[in-house]
């Protein structure tokens, strides 16, 4: 150090570490830390998260879904194998019951976001809904004239379409 | 907005992401303040003072920036 007393051997003297850190562009002129000699600086510990803190809406989504798809078929078997029964209505409406999962796990991830985030998923929701309500005005204008009817169960994957895209395209707007 | 959130970062050595955890935000709104594609709300923007032990005047320049992005009214004194 250009402090050490001037009578001090300059051999013992310790060494300063010139680029503690050289990624950096403000170079330290000075370092409290003890010089470490014969090993290694330890690395940074890795951030205590794991996959399940990370991903745990996703994983949860991805499971609900799971059971979206699984009462799904099994609903349609029975209601295949049975189509005149009286609970036949109560069965066609089994799925709903992990869709309502989906949708609780969707808006509890919605009230987790920062701000900026849900700024972006308000304008993407707004794209999304003004988009589908002109494609779907549009092409009611065309089955007017003529076209062939279409189920109303196309409108939330078009949506859905609309709002990853939009999501996309507006986060990269951020960046 | 500009501001001077990357050079402030860079003294005290911080990446993006732990100034983001610091905050309880996502990296990806840190960059874009950083940027000046977003202006951080009045209670972040407090926070982004505590954090940098600096008042909000010397973090954010309340002159145009080229983006305006949510540029709000000017504080008359």
């Amino acid at each position: 150090m250009s402090d050490a007393p001037p009578d001090q051997d300059p051999a013992q003297a310790p060494v300063e570490p010139l680029y503690t850190h050289p990624a950096s562009p403000f170079t330290r002129t000075e370092s409290s830390l003890p010089l470490q000699v014969g090993g290694m600086p330890s690395p940074p510990p890795a951030p205590a998260q794991s996959t399940w803190i990370t991903y745990r809406t996703q994983i949860e989504i991805g499971l609900a879904l799971l059971a979206y798809m699984m009462f799904l078929v099994g609903s349609v078997t029975v209601l295949r194998a049975n189509p005149d029964a009286s609970w036949r209505y109560i069965v066609a409406l089994v799925p709903i019951a992990p869709a309502v999962m989906v949708l609780f796990l969707f808006v509890r991830r919605l009230g987790q976001l920062d701000e900026l985030q849900k700024r972006i998923q308000t304008e993407a929701f707004g794209f999304s809904l003004g988009a589908t309500a002109l494609i779907t005005f549009a092409y009611g204008f065309l089955e007017g004239a003529g076209m062939p009817h279409l189920n109303w169960t196309y409108i939330l994957p078009l949506m859905a379409i609309f709002w990853g895209v939009s999501t996309a395209v507006f986060t990269f707007r951020y960046r | 907005m500009k501001n001077r959130l990357r050079v402030l970062r860079a003294e005290l050595d911080w990446s993006q992401a732990e100034l983001a955890d610091r905050l309880g935000v996502s990296r990806q709104t840190v960059n874009a303040i950083e940027t000046g594609k977003y202006d951080p709300s009045l209670p972040l923007a407090f926070s982004l003072a505590r954090t940098f032990k600096r008042r909000i005047e010397e973090i954010f320049d309340e002159a145009d920036s080229a983006s305006g992005e949510g540029s709000s009214a000017k504080a008359a004194p």
